[in-house]
């Protein structure tokens, strides 16, 4: 515990202090509560600035090392799933976020449920797919999306150059005005993206482009406007879900 | 780094600021192409490790584009932001390391490139800033407890142990050397 945290002494132990919390010597709780500190009281926010202002000359001597090629995909990706701030304000409104998160955190419990129903149905999936062109169409990975009674209702199907496909194995309702979007999710914390947006139950390439792709990824259906989700994550109705395998 | 290219560069990074707070991705990227080999430069010094190192340049690119809109160019300068962001994810990584890290030797005590000691930093430190003169001012030992802690990421125990110093001495000789260096700086 540093001594110092406490002090709301002279200036010169609130430059000190400061100094010290741009240092990074101050931490855990004390780092809280300073940073509480530093947003209620502009002389220290400002010895704070001044601070970073001068040590920046010192990050300035680090050696530049050029990034690895994967580096600026995985950070588009990750802000892929971010609405602009400017939107954020507005859909904050509209009261979705946590009731989304508890919605999509509970479909990885109902994942575990449904995990016997989904290896039998790849098994079949992969009988379809051979029969349909064993030579030029082999999948990498496959996910069969299962209805909530467990019942096969579409295959999403990644290819090696890149392209990934959903097959519908039965007519899916779709009310009047509505549509079925499709979508992917690679990390809880990133949040669900939509890849497509279809009008009926029809084969449909679907848009990954930049997005990870990966074992064990969750694909999903869900009924949605026409337009698409308003909200740029999934509101509607889930009609089927599956996470991807390796294809055999 | 010339002053002027400073300036101008700063003031870049204050408008593509404004821009990813009104969502335009290109002005991230921006971001990304002009100081994302410096982030890296910076991360690895704290945290010794590449891939570490990578990992929180793409936390603080995220943060940046999340936290866009709180950038306030009345309280500060976009470069300094975009560091302190970088700074903070880094010390979070590398702090969160050694507490769950138990195969490996903890990150703070890989050994640090010797571009990074103390007194190379400041060898490399450019004369015409005000910081270069004031660190000259103060005894090397004291100025390197100073470097080591920003460089590095080092806390004060792990100062202490590496010039094998009490806590006390490098908590007290910290302080006194940031007060000295304020008061150079102005």
């Amino acid at each position: 515990m540093s001594p110092s945290t406490d002090l709301n002494g002279t200036p010169q132990e609130r430059d000190a202090l400061a100094g010290e919390y741009v240092l990074g010597l101050v931490e855990g709780a004390d780092r809280t509560a300073l940073e509480q500190r530093i947003e209620r009281e502009p002389a220290l926010a400002a010895s704070v600035e001044s601070w970073r202002g001068h040590l920046a000359a010192i990050d300035a001597t680090a050696r530049p090392i050029p990034p690895s090629p994967g580096l600026w995909p995985r950070i588009e990706a990750e802000i892929a799933a971010i609405l602009p701030a400017a939107e954020r304000g507005r859909l904050k409104a509209l009261k979705a976020g946590n009731t989304l998160a508890d919605w999509w955190n509970s479909l990885f419990i109902w994942r575990g449920a449904a995990l016997a129903g989904a290896l039998a149905a790849i098994l079949l999936a992969i009988g379809l797919n051979g029969a349909l062109d064993r030579a030029r169409r082999q999948p990498l990975m496959v996910a069969v999306l299962l209805t909530d009674t467990n019942v096969a209702a579409a295959v999403v199907n990644t290819f090696a150059d890149g392209r990934v496909e959903m097959v519908p194995l039965q007519n899916i309702a779709v009310p009047e005005g509505k549509a079925l979007e499709i979508w992917t999710l690679w990390d809880r914390a990133v949040g669900p993206r939509s890849v497509g947006l279809i009008d009926r139950a029809r084969t449909t390439p679907l848009r990954l482009d930049q997005l990870p792709l990966g074992k064990d990824q969750l694909f999903e259906i869900t009924i949605e406007n026409a337009t698409g989700s308003p909200t740029g994550r999934p509101t509607g109705p889930i009609v089927a879900k599956g996470t991807t395998s390796q294809a055999l | 780094m010339a002053g002027g290219a400073l300036t101008q560069k700063a003031g870049e990074i204050e408008a593509a600021l404004l821009a990813c707070a009104a969502g335009d991705k290109s002005a991230l990227r921006r971001i990304y192409d002009a100081e994302s080999a410096r982030m890296i430069g910076v991360a690895q010094r704290l945290l010794k490790r590449r891939a570490l190192a990578e990992e929180a340049v793409q936390d603080a690119f995220v943060l940046i584009w999340r936290h866009a809109a709180r950038f306030d160019p009345q309280r500060g300068a976009g470069l300094t932001w975009i560091y302190a962001i970088l700074r903070n994810r880094s010390l979070s990584i590398l702090r969160d390391e050694k507490r769950t890290e138990t195969s490996d030797a903890p990150v703070s005590e890989e050994a640090a490139s010797e571009e990074d000691d103390p007194e190379t930093v400041m060898s490399k430190l450019s004369d015409a800033k005000a910081l270069h003169a004031c660190l000259e001012t103060l005894p090397p030992q004291r100025r390197g407890l100073v470097l080591l802690a920003f460089v590095q990421g080092l806390t004060h125990g792990e100062i202490a142990g590496r010039l094998k110093l009490p806590i006390g001495t490098v908590k007290s000789s910290i302080r006194r050397s940031l007060m000295s260096l304020k008061e150079c700086l102005g």
